[in-house]
């Protein structure tokens, strides 16, 4: 990595869902209700639980397990095939949408540990690399169940 | 409260029609539903027309075509509900006593706009990271096998019995039957689910007319059928991951239109199901509660939801043999039904049927179980 990629702050392919750091790390955001503790994933303007509006935004656990999965085989054009896509349930009580990368398709199963990692996702349309995330298999955290 | 009946059913050819419109199919539709019902296209108050992808005024377009410009006419989209939530809506006016005579239509010309899988509105955060409706669907299959034991084989089976009653329906889009070898080397697109466990890209249009149960008496010749409910829902929100192997959307769509019938799941004859996609069969029959969770794969194995079966499941052959124009859907579910519940379906007319289900759900949106679902209950 030369100095300029290092000065270059990385831009969030979906700022309100996705904080990316100067360092190239970065967390998912939802909001959490001050009022029943509820979590939900994107930010919700009130609580589909007790309809209060007093919501925080929040920064999500990178870890979770792989509730279900696919292969991706057809999709559009924006997306090259195949791809894993997954959904992971996190410890706030959410279920987030990703891709599942850094292993073979034949390695995933469902309640796999698995954990965020802010990646390469595209560019905009100036041609600027956007960041973007996937999961990958959690062997620090959860390791293999 | 006035009953609502529908005295009029028609759809086109459901298939690829290159040289034609959304408009022009949802026109022809639209007269075939007048000349069933025998009636003067005059006495049509109001119109609804559903479709998704067809741009402004697509209804506009259809009255013009049939020369009934002039009337109030509302465009409604629901996703693949649409062309249901239209039929509603039709209902709506007339139980409200506004209308006497409504029709509703529903059309889509998909072929000239898409090729392979359909995916949420791209703005959605679900559509940024390579949501497809195939891949959910594929999930909600891996996670089923996973939970119930479902095989590979019985999933199939679901397309297979689809396309045989589509055989039998002159207006399906597919007319070949097919084995479970077939379905399990169709070429992949969202393991585990192939090419022909997907519901194909269709162009077509259904038309119903509902009217009063003053003009059905008048008019009805006996031929008209009771809409004893309709009912929609929009998705709530999960305020924690719910499972993705039951649909509480549909179950409680479901009870509002069973409610309103005063039937039961027990009493239903045969039902229309939104079979996008094979997994959807098994998810939306369950959720209906015409099947214990768990337990349809089993009894589509054992020939319970065949045309001659104890309930049968989509004897139009379903989206999967029928085809699936979006828009079109929903009232040509309601097409089915009338037609069967007449005894006028011909070739796979199911024994006697008195009460008839077409269940519809569509649309995907992050952090919702599912975007729009309609339920309704014909009564003969």
């Amino acid at each position: 990595m030369t100095v300029q990629d290092l000065a270059a702050a990385p831009i969030s392919f979906r700022p309100g869902e996705l904080e990316v750091n100067a360092d190239g790390t970065g967390h998912l955001l939802g909001s959490k209700c001050r009022s029943c503790g509820a979590h939900f994933y994107p930010v919700r303007e009130a609580c589909a639980g007790c309809l209060s509006d007093d919501l925080e935004t929040v920064r999500f656990s990178p870890r979770g397990t792989v509730y279900t999965y696919t292969v991706v085989r057809q999709s559009t054009p924006a997306f090259e095939v195949p791809y894993v896509l997954g959904y992971v349930d996190l410890p706030e009580g959410v279920r987030v949408l990703g891709q599942i990368g850094g292993c073979e398709p034949g390695d995933i199963r469902i309640g796999l540990p698995v954990v965020l990692s802010v990646e390469a996702f595209g560019s905009d349309e100036e041609g600027n690399q956007l960041m973007g995330y996937r999961f990958r298999p959690d062997e620090v955290g959860g390791g293999e169940s | 409260m006035t009953d609502v009946f529908v005295l009029g059913v028609g759809m086109t050819q459901f298939g690829k029609h290159p040289d034609r419109t959304a408009a022009d199919l949802g026109a022809e539709a639209l007269q075939v539903a007048v000349r069933d019902a025998g009636i003067d296209p005059r006495l049509i108050e109001a119109a609804y027309c559903g479709h998704v992808f067809q741009g402004m005024v697509t209804g506009q377009r259809i009255l013009a075509q049939v020369g009934l410009a002039g009337i109030p006419l509302s465009n409604v989209e629901n996703a693949c509900s649409s062309g249901a939530t239209a039929v509603r809506e039709a209902s709506l006016a007339i139980r409200a006593g506004e209308h006497d005579v409504v029709v509703a239509v529903g059309t889509e010309h998909l072929t000239n706009r898409f090729r392979g899988a359909l995916t949420p509105d791209k703005a959605d955060p679900e559509a940024a990271v390579g949501a497809t409706m195939p891949a959910v669907y594929a999930m909600r299959a891996r996670r089923y096998m996973e939970e119930f034991s479902m095989t590979r084989e019985q999933l199939a089976l679901i397309a297979v019995k689809n396309k045989r009653n589509a055989a039998q329906n002159p207006l399906a889009h597919f007319k070949k039957e097919i084995t479970v070898e077939d379905v399990l080397t169709s070429r992949p697109i969202a393991d585990p689910l192939n090419l022909l466990d997907c519901s194909p890209v269709t162009d077509g249009a259904a038309a119903a007319i509902l009217v009063s149960g003053s003009v059905a008496r008048r008019l009805g010749d006996g031929r008209a059928i009771r809409l004893a409910a309709s009912a929609l829902r929009s998705g709530s929100v999960d305020v924690e991951p719910t499972s993705m192997t039951f649909e509480p959307l549909t179950r409680d769509t479901a009870v509002d239109a069973y409610e309103r019938a005063g039937v039961g799941p027990d009493e239903v004859d045969f039902a229309e199901v939104h079979d996008c996609f094979s997994i959807a069969e098994v998810l939306r029959v369950e959720g209906l509660g015409l099947f214990p969770q768990g337990e349809y794969p089993a009894a589509v194995e054992r020939g319970e939801a065949d045309l001659g079966g104890k309930l049968p499941i989509n004897p139009s052959g379903g989206l999967l043999g029928k085809g699936h124009p979006l828009g079109g859907t929903g009232v040509a579910q309601v097409v089915e039904l009338v037609r069967q519940l007449r005894g006028e379906a011909g070739d796979r007319q199911i024994e006697g049927p008195r009460v008839g289900l077409a269940h519809c759900r569509g649309g995907k949106a992050v952090g919702i179980e599912g975007a729009a679902c309609t339920v309704q209950v014909l009564v003969k």
